[in-house]
């Protein structure tokens, strides 16, 4: 898939689109903080610098990649979400970052839920997420998606755990769909009173 | 949009993920050492998919460069300035089984011309590890005359080459 060619992603409030260039900045904030130590940094310049071409140049080669959120308000950059899978991982990925200022506030399971929704539709029938054992912030993200813990798949390295997404058969207006769009709605909207499944 | 250019032997392409095999085991070799040091698969490839990015980024980057009469990939060679870099450079890569043939030097001559003729460049570098005597050897044959030294985080300092401009080269 050309740049030309990737497709712009919408949520309530979020607009996911390919990465560009001036979206750098806050990548690098990121990757130079001590939010990055579960991605492999901190990062000084130049390994942040790579690493943001790198998020480019997979889209060129594995037709998929990582796409830059930005909120619908102002258009501010909020993290990345995509698919990801460089040489060596066993399995396509699902992947999300988002900027520590940034956090708390839903997007990244805004966005995951929006990307999964795609790349179902496009080819993927499943993936997985390597999360480090602690990261608890994603561990927690993965298991909101209603991805589960799979001792048996196999790993990048042994540092990372795997969790496993559900189906897309499993995500089809089913009590999990249903979960994941109420907890979204409930960070676009706090007070908004859910209709449909009960709670129990 | 990637240009592609042509030497007398060689083709200069945009790299294909075909590239990226024989890109890894370059990597993966004690030839890297001196070239920004030995990867893994994974780190080979986050490289490689950089070289790409590059592009998009900068609208200047390294090409793959295949020899035109059979098509085999010989390395990669561009021009290359991510974050960091002391200057802007020329650079070069060749693969094991292409070496000695002067090939690096073939095609860092089609992309300094690039330089000039379609970017416009009066000036260009090439940052080369100390150590590396092969490279510093191609440098001094491309004209380009040692600099300074430029100190990188857990790396051989680079030694800074600079090239003749347009002008000495037309000369």
């Amino acid at each position: 898939m050309s740049r030309a060619t990737i497709p712009v992603l919408e949520t309530r409030r979020l607009t996911l689109r390919a990465p560009e260039p001036e979206d750098y900045p806050d990548f690098k904030a990121t990757f130079a903080s001590y939010r990055s130590r579960f991605m492999g940094g901190p990062l000084n310049a130049y390994e942040a610098w790579m690493l943001y071409a790198a998020e480019i140049g997979h889209w060129d080669i594995r037709g998929f990649g990582m796409w830059m959120i930005h909120a619908k308000d102002d258009d501010r950059t909020l993290g990345m979400a995509g698919g990801w899978q460089p040489a060596a991982w066993p399995e396509r990925e699902l992947a999300w970052i988002i900027w520590p200022q940034e956090a708390g506030q839903g997007f990244a399971l805004e966005a995951t839920d929006a990307v999964r929704r795609h790349l179902y539709q496009n080819g993927w029938d499943g993936a997985v997420s390597y999360v480090d054992a602690k990261n608890l912030d994603s561990i927690r993200l993965c298991e909101r998606l209603g991805a589960k813990r799979d001792d048996d798949a196999k790993r990048i390295d042994g540092n990372d755990t795997v969790y496993r997404h559900p189906s897309a058969a499993e995500l089809q207006d089913t009590r999990l769909s249903w979960a994941i769009a109420r907890e979204i709605e409930h960070y676009a909207d706090p007070t908004f009173k859910p209709e449909g499944f009960p709670l129990d | 949009m990637i240009p592609t250019l042509t030497t007398d032997r060689l083709t200069l392409r945009p790299n294909r993920p075909d590239d990226f095999e024989p890109y890894a085991a370059f990597y993966a070799s004690d030839r890297a050492t001196l070239r920004g040091g030995v990867k893994t698969r994974a780190q080979a490839f986050l490289q490689f998919a950089a070289e790409i990015g590059h592009w998009t980024i900068r609208g200047f980057g390294f090409w793959a460069v295949e020899e035109t009469a059979s098509g085999d990939y010989c390395g990669q060679v561009g021009l290359w300035y991510p974050e960091g870099w002391a200057e802007r450079e020329v650079g070069w890569m060749v693969v094991a089984d292409k070496e000695g043939q002067g090939i690096a030097l073939e095609a860092a001559l089609r992309a300094r011309t690039y330089a000039h003729d379609d970017l416009g460049w009066t000036e260009v570098f090439s940052c080369i590890a100390e150590g590396n005597t092969r490279s510093v050897a191609l440098a001094e044959r491309l004209g380009a005359q040692f600099e300074r030294r430029h100190p990188r985080d857990g790396l051989p300092d680079h030694l800074v080459y600079r090239h003749p401009t347009p002008s000495e080269v037309t000369a």
